[in-house]
């Protein structure tokens, strides 16, 4: 095993005055599903491009498989890019345009015809070959750009926000489908996306930026549950946040009272819990660690769930948690009051 | 430097260094010229403002420039006037897959020679023309009308009809730009349609509407085939005299000075109007 | 009927519009030297008469000429205007956009009267066809802008890039994926130049030497009453060129937005 397929180091990139990226190192691994999360504007999008040669760092090494790839134009690169418009080239067919890559390559006619015929089965337009691009949805046209980029072979596939044009049905099933691909071809997916939900799904690891740098880079399990900052932990899914005072290896919560953490040096911060580690006790529920009371300001029913808005007993603002809703299990009237059950392991402190 | 934008200005620069070349440095020759005299055929490069004295107060190239500015005025709200409504009824109340048709045959006949058009036109406004002899047989009139030819109402009929399509485009494509559900919130709140019209598809059209009137009130001040074909001896314009200037009478000097005034005119009321839009804009808000 | 009156009234309009080209036949053909109603009889003369007239066809040599060429140079200058325009941004682009757009609302007299000052008191190259293409490219130039622009503006920017992606070189890839997709614009945009530069009047009087092109030539004959009836016929032909140039023009405009898959707006505007 040879070192990691994509290595940047310190590598940035501005535009004039603006800071696009800052000083960024990163090694992605052969045979990664490897995400870069972020808001939009975060320089995900630069980053990718800049792995793709179409953005000239500023400063820094880009190496892929161990090559500088300073100088080097996208066209000589190891790696191909699913545009996020697609870009389906209009005057062309379908096999046209996935066979558009191979005119330099030495094949036979034969030979090209069945490589594109591979790859559309791969992406599963077998016999589409000779219809016209124009009158494709959406779904189909993201097919034959991923076929289109991985007739090539790359060492390297990057996506940018390949899904984002999609509804919400096709875009879930072509995650399954991006998955599948991915561990059918072996090779390494970069993909960019600003659908939090979507690269915790897909990815083996994510990096997730902001203001053009990497706040953290983990598995989607560390992500979610261990985040290092507020901020990381806000973007990724919903998380509660309450003040909180850290005293001789205990903190003192609002709402919650105290609880021991050791190995915590004194000061000031905040804690944030999952809504789904908290519980609103009915009656005969098991004994949870941990019980604080409080008023329902709120409640959202969502079928399978209800969220409910709490607010803690001298505590300011309201924390949500969310239940599901089994069956003979009641959904509670706004004004109500709540005994809420948590458990001090599902704590996450963020220090000021 | 950004790759995008030595590429961006790598591209631009064969046509841009052409409008240098060919508009920006002549027009700043013609400037310069205005300032020397000429003698038949020698040129005095000596810095004078005699043209410009002369241009200014010599009553025949006075009263040839206020005509001038007159007409093109009266040719600007003619012709916008009169292509609203068509630009109105093809942006509202054409088919969309027909809309492209009507603009089609709008344009079609201002693409064709201009000359000849401008000759049919006194064809058709003379006193055996036309609309004479047409609304003579049909018992309209008694006798020719005369008031139609030769003179400066034939300037403008003519010189409307040359920029209809530079009219209705701009406004065309302003009401194009107007979203439809704007009119139906009008409408849901209680205004009526022609009121609706008023408060919302009129002020949405101005930016169209300003582009119509300098389209078309610029560039008529330096027309000179319409006012020689039609317009008589009452009809000539500034244009006529600056081409005298150059080709007849050896003067280009006077002639470039005349050109300048010209142009001056049109831009400070172009400026102006343009002040005015805006202003009239600001005060809304 | 909603719109009735409005309707009447733009098609009363478009009959103002058309009134000079539907009459202008009508006297081509009528065996009356007078253009006047009531028509007389029907007559090929005028048209037979000019097939004898050498001046004309110099001067319709002359006219082509001009026009091929500048509608050759106009769209290739308006290749890289458009293309800088609408897919690269860079300092100073709106003023430079607006000085190369400027001819359009330009009195053409102040073009014709720079270039004339130019050609003959600053260069002193004289006055041939040559000055005429300059100038005339001029004019044509943001005409063909406009038309590519809408070409470009169809265009997915990512589609260039795309066949870099996949391999093929800055060059190859205009080839390959924008070229073809803007031809419709290449086309519409030399058939619109050429046909403003055939029917060129104002600028060519100016600029033209020893050699008149079919406008001037056509002015030099209105002077003439008797050859009045030979202009119709002439004035027929022109326009009927005319017409099926822009005809073909508008079908390869709407052949391109259709082929980029685009709503289609109308107009060459």
């Amino acid at each position: 095993m040879s070192g990691p397929i994509i290595s940047l180091t310190g590598v940035t990139k501005h535009y004039g005055s603006f800071q696009a990226l800052q000083p960024t190192d990163l090694d992605i691994q052969s045979g990664e599903f490897f995400s870069l999360l972020g808001p939009s504007g975060c320089g995900k999008t630069t980053l990718l491009r800049t792995i793709a040669g179409f953005e000239t760092p500023s400063g820094g090494v880009v190496r892929i498989d161990g090559a500088d790839m300073a100088g080097v134009p996208p066209n000589r690169r190891p790696t191909n890019l699913v545009f996020q418009s697609y870009a389906i080239f209009p005057h062309l067919s379908v096999a046209e345009n996935v066979g558009f890559g191979l005119r330099r390559s030495t094949q036979s006619k034969a030979e090209k015809a069945a490589a594109v015929e591979e790859a559309l089965g791969m992406v599963g337009l077998e016999g589409y070959g000779p219809r016209p691009t124009h009158a494709m949805s959406g779904g189909q046209r993201q097919r034959v750009a991923l076929a289109r980029a991985l007739i090539l072979k790359p060492k390297v596939l990057l996506l940018d926000e390949p899904l984002s044009a999609l509804d919400k049905k096709l875009r879930e099933q072509m995650q399954g489908e991006l998955r599948r691909l991915q561990r059918q071809v072996g090779i390494t997916f970069i993909l960019v996306t600003h659908d939090q939900e979507e690269a915790l799904i897909m990815s083996d690891r994510i990096a997730v930026m902001f203001e053009g740098q990497i706040a953290q880079l983990a598995t989607p399990e560390a992500l979610y549950r261990q985040p290092d900052t507020r901020q990381v932990a806000d973007f990724i899914g919903v998380m509660n946040f309450l003040p909180a005072q850290f005293v001789d290896g205990s903190a003192e919560i609002a709402g919650l009272g105290r609880v021991d953490l050791p190995d915590n040096e004194d000061g000031s911060g905040v804690v944030g819990l999952r809504p789904e580690t908290l519980q609103v006790l009915y009656d005969g529920a098991d004994a949870p660690a941990r019980i604080a009371e409080g008023d329902v300001v709120e409640v959202t029913y969502y079928g399978d769930m209800t969220y409910y808005d709490v607010r803690f007993d001298g505590a300011d603002k309201p924390v949500t948690i969310s239940m599901k809703n089994l069956a003979g299990r009641a959904v509670l009237e706004r004004g109500a009051r709540a005994r809420v059950g948590w458990d001090p392991r599902a704590l996450v402190v963020f220090r000021d | 430097m950004q790759d995008d934008t030595r590429r961006g200005l790598l591209l631009v620069s064969p046509p841009a260094i052409y409008a240098l070349l060919m508009l920006a440095a002549p027009m700043a020759a013609v400037l310069l010229f205005s300032f020397w005299s000429q003698d038949f055929l020698t040129i005095d490069r000596t810095f004078t403002t005699k043209n410009y004295v002369e241009a200014v107060s010599d009553p025949l190239y006075r009263a040839l420039l206020i005509r001038s500015v007159a007409i093109a005025l009266a040719v600007t709200v003619v012709t916008v006037a009169l292509a609203y409504p068509v630009a109105y009824f093809v942006s509202f109340h054409v088919h969309p897959s027909r809309k492209s048709l009507w603009i089609f045959l709008i344009t079609i006949p201002f693409w064709t020679s201009y000359l000849i058009r401008v000759f049919l036109w006194k064809v058709i406004l003379g006193f055996n023309g036309v609309l004479n002899s047409s609304l003579l047989g049909l018992g309209v009139i008694n006798e020719p009308l005369t008031f139609i030819l030769y003179n400066q109402n034939a300037v403008v009929i003519t010189l409307a009809h040359a920029f209809a399509p530079f009219a209705i485009l701009p406004i065309f494509v302003a009401l194009e730009r107007i979203d439809r559900s704007l009119l139906e919130a009008s409408q849901d709140l209680g205004e009526s349609r022609f009121r609706t019209f008023l408060r919302v598809t009129l002020p949405l059209s101005v930016p169209g509407l300003v582009a119509a009137v300098l389209i078309v009130f610029i560039p008529t001040i330096g027309d000179y085939v319409t006012p020689r074909l039609v317009g008589g001896p009452n009809g000539l314009m500034i244009a006529n005299m600056i081409q005298t200037q150059f080709l007849k009478l050896n003067n280009a000097p006077l002639g470039a000075a005349l050109a300048v005034v010209a142009m001056a005119s049109v831009t400070v009321i172009s400026l102006l109007f343009i002040w005015l839009n805006r202003r009239n804009l600001r005060a809304r808000r | 009927m909603k719109g009735g009156g409005l309707r009447l009234y733009a098609l009363i309009y478009l009959l103002f519009l058309y009134a000079p080209i539907i009459l202008l036949p009508l006297f081509a053909f009528n065996s009356s030297s007078i253009i006047a109603f009531p028509l007389q009889g029907f007559t090929t003369e005028w048209f037979a008469e000019l097939t004898g007239v050498e001046a004309l066809h110099g001067a319709l040599k002359n006219s082509l000429f001009v026009a091929v060429i500048t509608a050759v140079f106009s769209t290739c200058l308006g290749m890289f205007a458009a293309r800088a325009g609408v897919m690269h941004q860079f300092p100073g682009k709106g003023p430079i956009m607006g000085l190369i757009m400027l001819p359009l609302v330009l009195p053409e007299v102040i073009v014709a009267v720079s270039l004339l000052v130019v050609a003959i008191n600053v260069l002193g190259i004289g006055l041939s066809l040559w000055t005429i293409i300059a100038a005339h490219t001029l004019i044509c130039m943001p005409f063909s802008i406009a038309i590519l622009n809408s070409a470009f503006q169809n265009l997915d920017a990512s589609l260039e890039e795309a066949a870099v992606d996949l391999g093929e070189s800055r060059w190859s890839s205009f080839r390959l994926v924008t070229l073809p997709l803007v031809m419709p614009g290449i086309i519409a945009s030399t058939l619109i130049a050429f046909t403003i530069s055939l029917d060129e009047f104002i600028i060519a009087f100016f600029l033209t030497g020893g050699e008149p092109t079919l406008p001037v030539y056509i002015w030099s004959l209105l002077r003439f009453p008797q050859r009045v009836p030979v202009v119709m016929a002439l004035g027929t032909l022109l326009v009927a060129v005319s017409i099926l140039l822009l005809t073909i023009a508008e079908f390869y405009r709407r052949r391109g937005v259709r082929r980029s898959g685009q709503q289609d707006h109308g107009g060459f505007l």
